[in-house]
């Protein structure tokens, strides 16, 4: 078991070296900022100038073996458009967009799965097509829409939530929706289909013969075997929130990375980019290694077959 | 069918959930959806890229000077919507079509393999799924867009690009706990070949979860593509597509809520239409069904 | 440690609820995004300089009616065409108690113009040669050759405190700016809010409010519900449809003033169908800028014949632009053989998307054949600033040099050798170099109406509209926006 996690470490940081690679080979072919840094009317020897003394005139490959050098210090770089620490710019909106993922988890886990749940156990009712309907809506709206239609009716029209920014946790509360809307849906048809799946299985039969009731086995039995599709997609579904955070940040002023990430990589701070993609990059191997070792606890069948 | 009916295909029919009135509905809708976007270009009643300026934001029902009547209103370039969203259900439907595919084929076929053959496959596979997962998707549409340049086939892959990985750690998953099965070891030791065991008894096996995370993609792409054109890097202008009209639309939902309210009505319909069909034909090729 | 420290400090943050605001004192301003940096030698974007221009004074400034006043100088002379003496006030004080020398003024120049340094800015003061303090009260400017535009540019040049900024270095300066403005620090939420508290003892009075607040906030009808719902006392960057929609509710105004920018098409007149003259007449022929203005800048616009506005000196109202006539522009491409040309329309999100198609449309109503490409704004630069073979046929533009001077307007869009110009005409460039050389006015005058006449001629670029900037505010809120869009909260008020 220490082997087979061991082994998944060193894969995963194979894989975050992959990543910063990519992202820093692909960026710098995309230009840099010296342009969008310049008053208008610069002339192109003020452009070169300050391009040089950015340092943006060097080979790719040089800057990339600067970049790997400062990195082993734990140096990650001072921006050049905000002149700060890049980790510190970016270490100073992490929390929001935590809180931010934590609140859209807590609406599309708490919200999706007992509606997954109650649309397996009474299926063919009007109870499990009324949930469909509202499931889907979460699905058929682009968050910049709900966004904008949950601020207009709770903010502007009924003023129990404030309109933008991220005061308090009442602040929370619309940005969490929308963007947790969207998972809440893929949870509560990923439930129902893994638990729709358990109940036509021989052991659900055998144990309401022995005298359990329908709630006894979901709740002993079912949930558990259900549990490995449903921890397959919760893994993918942190990569999902953090996609639909930048539109959510942005409509809601919610001054997280994602929000960060994308003003970043339009202003070219590539120092900045890379910090997000080191951090997600590592956020998703762990996440995603976490997810394989509960599989092999879960199923010991998998475990085994190595 | 035989009309002593084993109890198993009794259950099964059970099984299938809902009634077929509401499949009929369903792909009534998708086919009505289908042959609007297809005869576009001969039902719209204008050209989609028509601007008058003094009609911009015009609701539903305006009559013009010229006779023509708005029914859907129009956009704030004074194009008519009804025209824009015929036409960008064309559009609309293809990235969404075109891009699902691409990722399925890709992902759940890398998925497959790196459940069956283990080892250093699965870890190449595997990494470069880390890997994908770990940009952000954002990112790379940006980045491609700015090394590429705009454009409705990079559109196409850039998302397919973002979305391959999904498939393939379900898949990867689900493969894993079907080839373990008993049946599946015997067909082995009979000498059935890999792609005859692949095809024949896990991919099958493992539609069900799939079928719901390909439908679920399905709506997911148009909105992607909506998010991209709030963010201006979706279809080039004036082309248009039910995302580029909603994220236009997104300013006037106060003043002009039809060019929000109307394709968004339209995909809600598509994207409701599309999950209904996929959970029923999910539990329609339910393999556990059909063994017995 | 330290960054725990700011974990741990958000964290507070959004546990602890909002303090309740007392309506009067605090003044909230709504802006697209967060200050990049708060040193005024840095970055020069709006949403940077519209904050620290309330923490820093400049050198010299624009009263409202746009003409260049005292600040920190009092007075300037000439004493020849490359040497410029200024007097210093001496009543000023930095925010920590410190008065204001000469010696600060030169730090300040010398600073800006250190090219290890790496100001963003530094284009527009690398003229200045030397700069030098003569006693406390008097500094003498050397000048490269005569520079026109000297006292528009210094009117951008903030003061920073010699000492201050020596003792903390530079990175601390950004992060805790200390300048002799009306208004002092309290605390930058890094992209989320910055927080500016009255200076009491500032030299030119009381400031109106007890604090600023500077949200960040990117998403524009967020913006306006923030107005709506009395989150945000003034909002910036209002587009037309919005402004309009505002002056229906009765609690709320619309501050509007034209400004020096100006709206232009370029037109690539060395590469693609826009080669040929002609073909550059019938574009400008066939643009209705009244429609534009009218239909979709909803009048937060006014039509311009050249690339100037009325703020801008050196700009000649004169001198006729080409009427909207479609007939006569499909009569010179049909002349010219490029019926059914492509040309390439560059265009970014920065620039209004329907400008833009509508510009398209009318472009292909003369048998032309536009095709719009939106890039983002970094690679949109790249191109339109790169060859003339990737800068497309057309790009919209909406230029300002903040120095309301042909100078920094037509001489950077037209004249050969500069990054934007893709157009190569020596008569053109040896009148705007005659106008930047000389510091007399009339002779300048002389020279960029030739310049202008000529640019009429071979249309490398077509002006559109002079535009407008919006504002949304509270209606208790007294406030005449100026035409060089700076955001001085010392020149507000509530009424």
């Amino acid at each position: 078991m220490l082997r087979y996690v061991a082994h998944r470490l060193l894969q995963a940081i194979i894989a975050v070296f992959g990543v910063l690679t990519i992202v820093f080979i692909v960026m710098r072919f995309s230009g840099d900022p010296t342009l969008l840094l310049v008053p208008e009317g610069a002339s192109q020897e003020a452009i070169d100038a300050l391009r040089t003394e950015l340092g943006f005139d060097r080979p790719v490959m040089v800057q990339y073996i600067d970049y790997l050098r400062s990195l082993s210090h734990f140096d990650f770089g001072v921006s050049v458009v905000q002149r700060i620490p890049a980790f510190d710019i970016v270490a100073a909106r992490i929390p929001y967009t935590v809180l931010l993922a934590a609140g859209a988890i807590v609406i599309a886990v708490g919200v999706g799965i007992p509606v997954g749940i109650a649309m397996a156990v009474r299926r063919g009712r009007w109870l499990e097509r009324s949930l469909a309907a509202v499931v889907l809506t979460g699905q058929s709206m682009p968050s910049f829409l709900s966004g904008i239609l949950l601020i207009l009716v709770f903010g502007v029209i009924l003023g129990w939530l404030p309109t933008s920014g991220a005061g308090d946790l009442k602040a929370l509360v619309l940005p969490s929706i929308a963007l947790g809307a969207l998972s809440m849906s893929t949870f509560a048809r990923m439930a129902r289909i893994s638990i729709v799946d358990e109940l036509g299985k021989d052991y659900v039969r055998a144990g309401r013969a022995r005298g359990l009731s329908l709630a006894g086995v979901v709740r002993r039995h079912i949930l558990r075997n259900a549990a490995i599709p449903i921890v397959t997609i919760a893994a993918l579904e942190i990569g999902n929130l953090l996609a639909g955070a930048v539109i959510v940040e942005t409509v809601f002023a919610w001054p997280g990375i994602g929000q960060l990430a994308i003003q970043s990589i339009q202003s070219r701070d590539f120092l900045v980019v890379q910090v997000i993609v080191l951090l997600i990059s590592f956020v998703y191997v762990v996440t995603s290694l976490l997810a394989d070792v509960a599989y092999a606890l879960i199923d010991p069948r998998i475990r085994l077959a190595r | 069918m035989s009309a002593h009916a084993t109890p198993s295909l009794r259950a099964a029919r059970r099984r299938a959930g809902r009634a077929p009135v509401a499949i009929v509905i369903v792909g009534l809708i998708l086919t009505v959806i289908l042959a609007l976007a297809l005869l576009a270009p001969w039902i719209a009643p204008s050209d989609p890229t028509r601007q008058v300026l003094m009609m911009r934001l015009k609701p539903p029902g305006t009559l013009a000077a010229s006779g023509q009547i708005y029914l859907l209103g129009t956009d704030d370039l004074g194009r008519d919507l009804l025209s824009r969203i015929l036409f960008g259900a064309r559009v609309s439907l293809l990235v969404a079509t075109l891009s699902v595919l691409v990722s399925t084929l890709v992902g759940v076929t890398l998925g497959m393999m790196a459940a069956w053959f283990r080892g250093w496959i699965e870890a190449i596979i595997m990494r470069l799924v880390d890997i994908m997962l770990s940009i952000p998707a954002v990112l790379l549409a940006v980045l491609t867009v700015a090394v590429l340049g705009p454009g409705f086939f990079k559109l196409i892959l850039v998302l397919g690009l973002t979305r391959w990985p999904r498939y393939t750690r379900v898949a990867f998953g689900q493969t894993l706990q079907i080839a373990a099965l008993p049946y599946v070891k015997a067909a082995e030791l009979v000498g059935a070949g890999t792609a005859r065991i692949l095809l024949r008894h896990i991919l099958p096996n493992i539609a069900g979860p799939l079928l719901i995370i390909a439908t679920a993609e399905f709506g997911l792409m148009i909105l992607f593509e909506a998010g991209l054109s709030f963010l201006g890097l979706g279809i080039q202008p004036p082309a248009p597509s039910w995302g580029s009209i909603m994220s236009v639309g997104r300013e006037y939902v106060e003043r002009a809520w039809w060019i929000v309210a109307f394709p968004g009505g339209c995909l809600f319909l598509l994207v409701l239409s599309v999950n209904v069909l996929g959970d029923w034909l999910r539990d329609r090729l339910d393999p556990q069904t059909r063994i017995r | 440690m330290r960054r725990l420290t700011f974990v741990a400090a958000i964290l507070a943050c959004l546990i602890t609820p909002a303090a309740a605001q007392t309506a009067k004192q605090m003044l909230t301003i709504d802006a697209p995004n967060d200050a990049a940096t708060l040193d005024p030698h840095l970055q020069w974007d709006a949403d940077s300089y519209g904050v620290y221009r309330n923490i820093f004074d400049n050198l010299l400034t624009r009263d409202a009616t746009g003409k260049i006043v005292p600040q920190i100088a009092t007075a300037w002379r000439f004493v020849d065409d490359t040497h410029v003496e200024f007097d210093i006030r001496p009543d000023v004080k930095f925010q920590d108690g410190t008065p204001l020398a000469a010696e600060d003024v030169v730090f300040s120049i010398k600073r800006i113009t250190n090219p290890a340094f790496k100001s963003p800015q530094l284009s527009q003061f690398d003229q200045i040669a030397d700069a030098q303090a003569l006693g406390s009260a008097k500094v003498h400017l050397t000048m490269k050759t005569p520079y026109p535009v000297l006292l528009a540019q210094l009117v951008k040049l903030s003061i920073v405190p010699k000492a201050y900024v020596e003792r903390v270095g530079d990175q601390e300066f950004n992060l805790k700016p200390l300048g002799s403005g009306p208004y002092k620090l309290r605390e930058w939420q890094k992209g989320v809010q910055v927080t500016l508290d009255a200076n009491a003892s500032y030299w030119r009075g009381k400031p109106p409010f007890g604090t600023v607040i500077f949200r960040a906030v990117p998403d524009v009808s967020t913006r306006v519900a923030d107005l709506k719902t009395g989150r945000a006392d003034l909002i910036r960057l209002l587009p037309p449809d919005e402004a309009i929609a505002l002056r229906s509710d009765a609690r709320l105004a619309v501050l509007t003033v034209p400004t020096e920018r100006v709206g232009y098409l370029f037109i690539n007149a060395q590469a693609g169908p826009t080669t040929d003259v002609r073909v550059r007449r019938a574009i400008a022929h066939a643009i209705d800028k009244q429609a534009l203005v009218e239909a979709l800048l909803q009048g937060f616009g006014k039509p311009v014949n050249s690339i100037g506005a009325e703020p801008i000196f050196g700009y000649v109202p004169a001198i006729a632009g080409y009427d909207y006539d479609p007939a006569k522009a499909r009569a010179l491409i049909k002349d010219a053989g490029a019926e059914g040309a492509t040309i390439t329309f560059l265009t970014s999100p920065a620039y209004d998307r329907r400008v833009v198609e509508a510009i398209q449309q009318m472009i292909n109503d003369v048998r032309l054949k536009a095709e719009i490409v939106v890039l983002d704004q970094a690679t949109f630069l790249r191109r339109r600033q790169g060859m003339p073979a990737d800068a497309g046929g057309l790009a919209l533009g909406v230029w300002s040099c903040a120095c309301q001077d042909a100078d920094g307007t037509i001489f950077p869009l037209f004249r050969s050798g500069s990054t934007w110009s893709k157009y190569s005409n020596p008569t053109y460039d040896a009148a705007v170099d005659a106008a930047r050389s000389t510091l007399d006015e009339a002779k300048r005058l002389a020279e960029y109406r030739k310049a202008y006449e000529i640019l009429r001629e071979d249309v490398p670029g077509l002006g559109l509209y002079q535009a407008f900037a919006s504002y949304g505010a509270r209606k208790e809120l007294k406030w005449q926006p100026t035409p060089n869009e700076s955001l001085f909260v010392m020149d507000m008020s509530w009424q």
